[in-house]
């Protein structure tokens, strides 16, 4: 009862802060009366409040997109503090050549795949191409969905043109967090002319330093800074309170952020090389390991060496497989019993060390 | 001209005999999609053609555009993209949740990774089990809509056979699927191997027969004792692909995260299966890549220099610093100019 009594006063210090400062807020409530979804680990979740504080301290916030139940598993396991489900998806999943194709039935497909796999992490949705941009109302039904069907704990949007400052600012007011992504914007390279960095001239640069501050009007909880020049990044990055999250921005951000498959270095075909950013650090050759293990399981099938008997775990016992040779027999297939015969028998000497190849 | 016109008469006639099918016909007339290279996708000429020599043919599933391009790259024969995406990609702990929008969705993404292989669809449960023509649709879906070559169907049931040949009537070239059939947990109390009893045994040869006896082109056994599996394959003329049961099928087929050992999750681990071998442990090695990008980034190591590619010339520099100086933000011109110092050094 006493501990109720701290939560109450704690949730109304926390309510008067949240008037007078930035608005916080995760769709896990940490002190909720009734629990959240996994009650045994209440606080587990990443939650604003600890972004804050780690940007605060000056510690660097990590964030890594993930698409699938693997990868989000992987994400949580490694400690990772913010998992994005990004339209990269379009690209690094789908195979398109940008992320304008990518639907919004498809990014939920992601998210709960997502959100079954990691716990921990704060997930952040992107909003993708078309389904936010002709206006606020279409922008807040469609961050909704993303919270509500796709469970996310955030969106993210593109771009700091004045409509969407608005959708930002109406996004938040229903409830909604959202982290604003200015510098390049993928979603907008029909304008941009393709995938260039931003910032390298005085209105370029000057420009993201204004719109990231406009997000933050808004209510943004951070700013992802993509593809500027450091210096760039380092002027947005001190003229706002809330922090940045660069990539391709230099070491000036208050955290970074990579793709998945770009920092494992999980695209080993030729064609894909060619895309992989110069920003990104590949951490593991993961598409090195996964053809040189493809190339061994079929080398293994073709000779013949897979399934060895380890890998053969399943039995029939000798009565039953008398009774199947004489059923085969009766059905006139007396080809398939010698065969079921042989290898009944081939399995049985292979479980000596000394059998070799089976066939 | 002729030899073609030729080679097509015999080809009909054989064809009376065994139906064989692919979508991408070898001798197409105005070319195929990728007309410089006609002849690359795997046919079931082809996988006919390994069997009759005896060599065993590989599948491995695939279900998006990455992994579809590392089995094309590897060379594998068959690009399977399974209802095991319910399990592996989205988490769950059956097969049974997905849906068939899902599945052309991984079936598109691997359409446009794979061009060699050829590439089989899973109908997933509940979409062609009411009614033969409920199948025939569900599988003209998989090719129409999701760029699949073929499709593979679970179970042997009377009314399985029947929709398996309507299928292949419609055109469109069938894999089979006895033995553990996945969709069916709920009648099997679970992922258990079959064909252990003597009519369970029976059950397996039989089912896989009257698959063929519909037109199926080929035959998955999961998860049965390898004598019952010999049995089968030695009973059809058509390739058995064994999956659990044993090496004596005409070829082999395993789940893309199994084979890779791609999960390194405690509750993971606990469903790989025995039959499965790992041919690597990307599970460890991408914990170990997260792990050190997280190290790197909260110690400030990444990025460095070499990873923070994008410049701002000295004359663009001192505009914007002056830029932001008249709009009051004197903090972040000093952290603009400083930084760019910091970066100095580095070229």
């Amino acid at each position: 009862m006493a501990s109720s009594l701290v939560t109450v006063l704690r949730s109304c210090s926390r309510a008067s802060r949240a008037i007078t400062t930035v608005r916080f807020m995760s769709n896990v409530p940490e002190d909720t009366v009734y629990g959240g979804p996994k009650p045994q680990n209440p606080n587990q979740r990443v939650t604003l409040t600890q972004l804050r504080q780690k940007h605060r301290k000056g510690e660097p916030i990590t964030v890594v997109t993930a698409y699938d139940y693997p990868s989000a598993v992987h994400v949580d396991k490694a400690g990772i503090d913010v998992c994005l489900v990004g339209d990269s998806a379009a690209m690094v999943v789908h195979g398109y050549d940008t992320t304008l194709p990518i639907s919004l039935d498809e990014m939920l497909v992601h998210f709960r795949a997502v959100c079954r796999g990691a716990r921990r992490p704060l997930l952040v949705g992107d909003l993708p191409f078309g389904t936010y941009e002709s206006s606020s109302n279409q922008a807040v039904d469609t961050a909704v969905r993303v919270l509500k069907e796709g469970g996310m704990d955030a969106i993210k949007l593109e771009g700091g043109s004045p409509s969407r400052i608005t959708a930002a600012k109406s996004i938040v007011e229903s409830g909604i967090a959202v982290m604003g992504h200015v510098g390049l914007t993928p979603q907008a390279i029909s304008v941009l002319g393709g995938f260039r960095p931003q910032g390298k001239s005085i209105a370029s640069a000057v420009k993201v330093v204004e719109t990231a501050m406009a997000l933050q009007e808004a209510g943004c909880f951070s700013v992802v800074l993509e593809c500027v020049p450091p210096p760039v990044a380092a002027a947005a990055t001190s003229a706002l309170h809330i922090p940045t999250i660069g990539i391709g921005a230099g070491p000036f951000c208050s955290g970074q952020v990579l793709v998945y498959h770009d920092l494992l270095g999980m695209m080993q075909h030729p064609h894909h090389a060619k895309v992989t950013p110069k920003f990104c650090k590949q951490y593991a050759q993961v598409g090195e390991a996964i053809n040189k293990a493809l190339l061994e399981y079929k080398e293994e099938v073709s000779e013949r060496l897979f399934p060895d008997p380890s890998h053969c775990p399943y039995k029939i016992s000798s009565s039953e497989l008398d009774g199947f040779l004489s059923e085969l027999q009766k059905l006139g297939l007396d080809k398939a019993a010698s065969a079921a015969a042989a290898s009944a028998e081939k399995m049985e000497h292979s479980d000596s060390p000394s059998s070799a190849a089976i066939l």
